[in-house]
């Protein structure tokens, strides 16, 4: 497990929808340089973690910090431009935007950002991406791959201090997937910190280097994925036990 | 040559002013008119257009500025340019009021909610006798002692030359990209660190700047302020101009305004079957040119003067530094 500064911590964090209780009681902390993969069947709480940590849903109990900064009641772009970025289950792209605008947004919030150094920085980020043939096409016209492939670009211009991307190999075709995953690799041995929820086993094996597994709100297990495939309390909870 | 349509529009409005005296004072009253509603139709443009916010209150804000500026001069005599400045000021503040309130409605929620807002205003300035005079007429000083109104075309041109300008600034600038952001979804704009709040509020209050800006105008160039100003069909006309032009740039709004306005002169003779004729045209337009009738027109007006090679740079074609003003 990473030693790397505390980015973010989720302190027992509550989330109910009416009678549901989203999540329960949930301990979550991701350290600099971490690459976690979240998992957990259906309705376990996992989008729901992701929208308290990243500001999109305000708990009903508990509370989030980042980088030692308490975040109560804070509004989803302070998250971002404290570096905490995010992709979203179904791509939520700017459609009737072209790809290159798509990045230029997230670059221009940030204080400081030129013009030229922005459009300079996204032509840059969708040439690692592999999508420079397609900055001025509008973003609905895309492939589902390549959206996802832009919506981790739109993160990456947050200059961000840790990703969580939800669900990013969901319906992508299988060469895609691949790419997505060698630039998450890069990128993290870049040193950047993510947070990958995915239900595509494989891929998130592939690259992780912590699991945490939620079931039923809660948070089961945490630790190295070669423990957390051989949990009980894992297996039970796939099993549907 | 690129930037050749601009040349092109310089010139014709150059010739426009230098001719303008010689047209009747019935054309020149329509193309006051026109401007009028130039300016409304591009800021409402402005809001429903690029940040998707559509509001049916932008004729109660061109009310309220109208009737600001008005009372103001009647009662403390201060000079109208200063009496329209405070309708622009009380616009905004109003404009910023309601987008605060409105902040988590959008679609059918937020046009209800605005209709609401500007059947208010329009109730209580028909009710208040004793302030606006309802629904007589509030009588307004005008802008220039003249019977002319070659100096309120030069004005009316001069006003929407300006809100252009400053519009164009904003759609241009890094604002413009986070108002087109919101507008394609408020989620992702707010995870890419755009202060979804804090730009809804500023479109609602520039927005209704520009209609009290225009309002005011217009009390001070009629002589004559009602309620009606702020009704609901002069919004649906705002609304049919703007649509049918292309509320997605501000140029096709503005020529939206302008051919509506002209075409309810040249079909005056048919009376109130005008006005089915702009329903069944508006129909026409979101079945089958979404974008407004004008906007494939000026897409290639813009284009005027380009060589191949320089179309297929345009296509990729984004600014290396931040437009300013």
């Amino acid at each position: 497990m990473s030693r790397g500064e505390e980015l973010i911590r989720g302190a027992g964090l509550v989330k109910r929808f009416g009678g549901i209780v989203a999540n329960d009681a949930v301990e979550f902390v991701v350290r600099e340089g971490d690459l976690v993969g979240l998992i957990g069947p259906n309705g376990s709480g996992k989008t729901t973690l992701i929208n308290v940590l990243t500001g999109h849903l305000a708990p009903d109990g508990g509370a989030v910090v980042v980088r030692g900064r308490p975040m109560h009641d804070r509004p989803a772009h302070v998250y971002a431009g404290m570096g905490v970025a995010r992709t979203f289950q179904l791509t939520q792209l700017f459609g009737r935007m072209t790809v290159l605008e798509n990045l230029l947004v997230p670059g221009l919030t940030r204080p400081g950002s030129t013009w030229q150094a922005v459009v300079r920085r996204a032509r840059d980020t969708l040439a690692f991406l592999n999508l420079a043939h397609l900055e001025d096409l509008h973003a609905r016209n895309l492939s589902g791959g390549q959206q996802k492939l832009l919506e981790l670009g739109r993160c990456l211009m947050l200059e961000p201090a840790v990703l969580f991307l939800d669900e990013p190999f969901a319906g992508v075709h299988p060469r895609l997937r691949d790419e997505l995953i060698m630039r998450i690799q890069e990128l993290h041995q870049g040193g950047r910190t993510f947070v990958v929820v995915d239900h595509d086993m494989e891929s998130i094996l592939r690259i992780s280097q912590r699991l945490v597994v939620m079931a039923r709100g809660r948070k089961i297990a945490d630790g190295p994925p070669a423990e957390v495939r051989t949990d009980q309390t894992v297996l039970a909870a796939y099993a549907g036990l | 040559m690129r930037g050749l349509h601009v040349y092109i529009l310089l010139v014709v409005a150059a010739l426009a002013l230098v001719f303008a005296d010689r047209l009747s004072s019935y054309w020149m009253h329509v193309a006051i008119i026109a401007m009028f509603y130039g300016i409304l139709a591009s800021s409402w443009s402005l809001l429903a257009g690029y940040v998707g916010l559509f509001s049916l209150a932008h004729m109660a804000f061109a009310s309220i500025g109208g009737y600001t500026s008005a009372l103001l001069v009647q009662w403390t005599g201060i000079p109208i340019p200063l009496g329209m400045a405070t309708g622009i000021a009380v616009c905004c503040a109003l404009g910023g009021g309601i987008g605060w309130v409105c902040l988590r409605m959008s679609g059918p929620y937020l046009a209800i909610f605005t209709l609401g807002f500007a059947e208010i205003v329009r109730i209580a300035l028909a009710s208040e006798d004793d302030i606006t005079a309802g629904m007589a007429g509030l009588h307004v000083e005008r802008l220039f002692q003249t019977t002319s109104r070659l100096p309120y075309l030069y004005t009316a041109f001069a006003l929407l030359a300006v809100s252009l300008l400053l519009m164009g600034a904003i759609v241009r600038s890094r604002w413009g990209l986070f108002l087109r952001a919101i507008r394609e979804d408020e989620q992702a704009a707010s995870a890419s660190g755009v202060a979804v709040a804090r730009f809804r509020i500023l479109a609602f209050a520039i927005a209704s700047g520009f209609a009290g800006l225009a309002g005011g105008f217009y009390g001070h160039y009629i002589g004559i302020l009602t309620p009606s100003l702020g009704g609901l069909d002069l919004m649906a006309l705002l609304v049919v101009m703007a649509v049918i032009g292309g509320m997605e740039r501000l140029p096709t709004a503005v020529g939206g305004a302008f051919a509506l306005e002209v075409l309810l002169e040249v079909l005056r003779g048919y009376g109130q079957w005008r006005l089915p004729l702009f329903g069944i045209l508006l129909l026409l337009t979101m079945r089958f040119a979404r974008n407004g009738l004008l906007t494939p027109l000026w897409l290639q007006f813009v284009r005027l003067g380009e060589s191949r090679a320089e179309l297929a740079a345009a296509a990729r074609d984004v600014p290396q530094k931040e437009p300013g003003l």
